[in-house]
């Protein structure tokens, strides 16, 4: 059973995800994660038909490090923002060191030229690693609702 | 050429143009619904391989027209407008699945995996009062039928009765690529879908351009994967409706020309942290490393290292489109192979370090041109003015001169 110190941490965790993202502060995302982590974006069509083709993978701390590179400094998008809003957060199963969680959020994108729009809206299926010291995604699977992606996807869900 | 119902006089210097206004005009953007999506071409459908089995169905659209497509219990396969022939809607409401007949929602009229309607309830009427006329025949009041063909497992439809067959109408030279990539069967590893707010156009004519792959696409540059400076070379085909860009990232020859140009595409100080993204292997004796074929008007055939995919474009209006992206790799892929291509799908798609910056260049364009009053084109001299084959050098612009060639031809422009 988890305790409520335990429960903080999670919901800690959860929160500076958003900040790290919402707050453009994306350098501070992969302390979030463990050294082996994975975090996959994948739409439930390909999810339900059993096809695992992501529209972002990363394993490991590098690979998530190369997404911010990405998106600092090599690829071409129009400047824009995240709001995310998160809910209904349950832990599903608790073994002492690690939580498997799911929970439901939403994006509002705003563009440069101030066009706002729902960009994304789905589910995240956590694994989280609780320490003494705190608590890291061990794996974040991003199940987007839409098959579709409007424009382009760069910063990550 | 001359005039059409828009009014609109192509540029005197030809395919070296192409005018801004086809890129926004409501009037331009429905006469091309008629003569190009209506009109004597071929448009991809789907794979062979996601119709399985009799009974399979999958659902897409020629332009605007939504279609099914379906193999029957023979294995032929059918193409058929998605419009019930009794009030218009949507006889398919999924992307695919399998059905023994076509069933509408609304009132339950029928059709079988051909299309002709083998059902109406209560055509009789109810206690002998009411029902279809005498008159009515079922055989007048089938779904629309296309004419489909298969090329090496890619399904196409077209509404004319006069194109020619479906291998002459993709050519030899293009065919002989698709037999390279469709050498054996294939299986779909997953799909894509991305809404992008320009004129179809602006996608085909990026599709087809070797000259901003190696610009714009800073990851290919960065990382050497792509430059101009590697053998390569453009296929033309069909007087240019059809064109290929290919390069062998083996090949790669340079006096840091790309360096020395200033560009923004060579990122300075940049590694991958996670080289593991880039594991690849060489699947085709010929070495070709990035091959782009373009199927007049909106299929592209897609290999960027070990990613595979068919790229299929709908028009949703003159300021709107949606790319589909069929990813597929071979039924015969060690695991390891499969996880490459599932690992490597992190450069292609929405999200894709290479194809992200296509997703939001076509908007910007779009943006640009935007007015229909606007009375100017865009110059396409790179390379010349021909529309030939290339070896060698792929600092032209010839794929694109071939789109408009195959777009004046079919609109009278």
């Amino acid at each position: 059973m988890m305790n409520e110190a335990q429960r903080r941490l999670i919901d800690d965790l959860q929160a500076r995800y958003i900040r790290a993202i919402d707050d453009d502060r994306i350098e501070d995302w992969p302390g979030l994660f463990t050294e082996q982590c994975l975090y996959r974006i994948i739409t439930r069509e390909n999810l339900d038909a059993g096809m695992l083709l992501p529209l972002m993978e990363c394993r490991g701390q590098g690979m998530l490090a190369d997404r911010i590179t990405g998106l600092r400094k090599i690829n071409v998008y129009e400047p824009h923002r995240y709001t995310h809003q998160q809910s209904g957060l349950v832990v599903e199963s608790f073994d002492g060191t690690t939580a498997v969680c799911r929970s439901s959020y939403l994006v509002v994108r705003t563009m440069g030229n101030g066009a706002m729009s729902i960009f994304s809206t789905g589910v995240y299926l956590d694994k989280i690693e609780l320490s003494a010291t705190g608590a890291k995604f061990i794996e974040r699977i991003v199940v987007q609702d839409s098959r579709t992606v409007g424009t382009l996807l760069v910063i990550p869900l | 050429m001359g005039e059409n119902v828009s009014q609109l006089k192509w540029p005197d210097e030809g395919v070296t143009r192409a005018p801004y206004r086809v890129l926004a005009d409501p009037e331009i953007y429905a006469e091309e619904q008629r003569k190009i999506f209506r009109g004597p071409t071929w448009h991809y459908l789907c794979l062979d391989a996601e119709l399985p089995e009799a009974g399979s169905y999958r659902t897409t659209y020629i332009g605007e027209t939504p279609v099914i497509v379906t193999r029957d219990k023979d294995g032929a396969i059918h193409g058929l407008v998605n419009r019930c022939s009794h009030k218009g809607a949507l006889v398919c409401v999924d992307a695919g699945g399998k059905k023994n007949q076509l069933t509408c929602l609304y009132h339950a009229w029928s059709f079988n995996l051909q299309g002709d309607l083998v059902g109406v309830p209560f055509h009789k009427g109810v206690n002998g009062q009411g029902g279809m006329p005498e008159t009515f025949e079922y055989a007048n009041h089938g779904l629309e039928k296309l004419r489909v063909e298969s090329y090496c497992g890619l399904v196409f439809g077209t509404f004319s009765h006069h194109v020619e067959p479906l291998e002459q109408y993709i050519g030899p030279a293009m065919t002989a690529h698709m037999r390279r990539v469709f050498h054996k069967p294939v299986e779909v590893i997953g799909y894509y879908h991305q809404t992008l707010d320009n004129n179809w156009k602006l996608y085909m004519e990026n599709s087809r351009d070797p000259y901003h792959a190696t610009i714009l696409h800073a990851f290919y540059a960065t990382f050497k994967l792509n430059r101009l400076t590697m053998d390569g070379g453009i296929t033309i085909e069909h007087d240019g409706w059809n064109t290929m860009n290919f390069s062998i990232g083996a090949s790669l020859k340079e006096g840091g020309e790309y360096e020395k140009a200033g560009l923004r595409n060579v990122v300075e100080d940049v590694g991958l942290a996670g080289p593991e993204l880039l594991h690849r292997t060489q699947e085709f004796e010929d070495g070709i490393t990035v091959a782009i074929q373009s199927i007049f008007p909106t299929c592209v055939n897609q290999q960027i290292y070990n990613t595979l995919a068919i790229r299929q474009l709908t028009p949703q209006g003159p300021n709107k489109c949606e790319l589909h992206w069929t990813v597929f790799g071979y039924k015969d892929d060690t695991p390891e192979l499969r996880q490459m291509r599932l690992m490597q799908a992190n450069l292609i798609g929405p999200a894709g370090y290479v194809s992200i910056d296509d997703g939001v260049i076509g908007e910007y364009v779009q943006r640009g041109v935007g007015g229909t009053g606007v009375d100017a084109s865009a110059v396409m001299e790179m390379g010349g003015s021909a529309v030939e084959s290339a070896r060698g050098s792929r600092a032209t612009e010839a794929t694109l001169r071939g789109f408009w060639t195959g777009y004046r031809a079919l609109m009278g422009l």
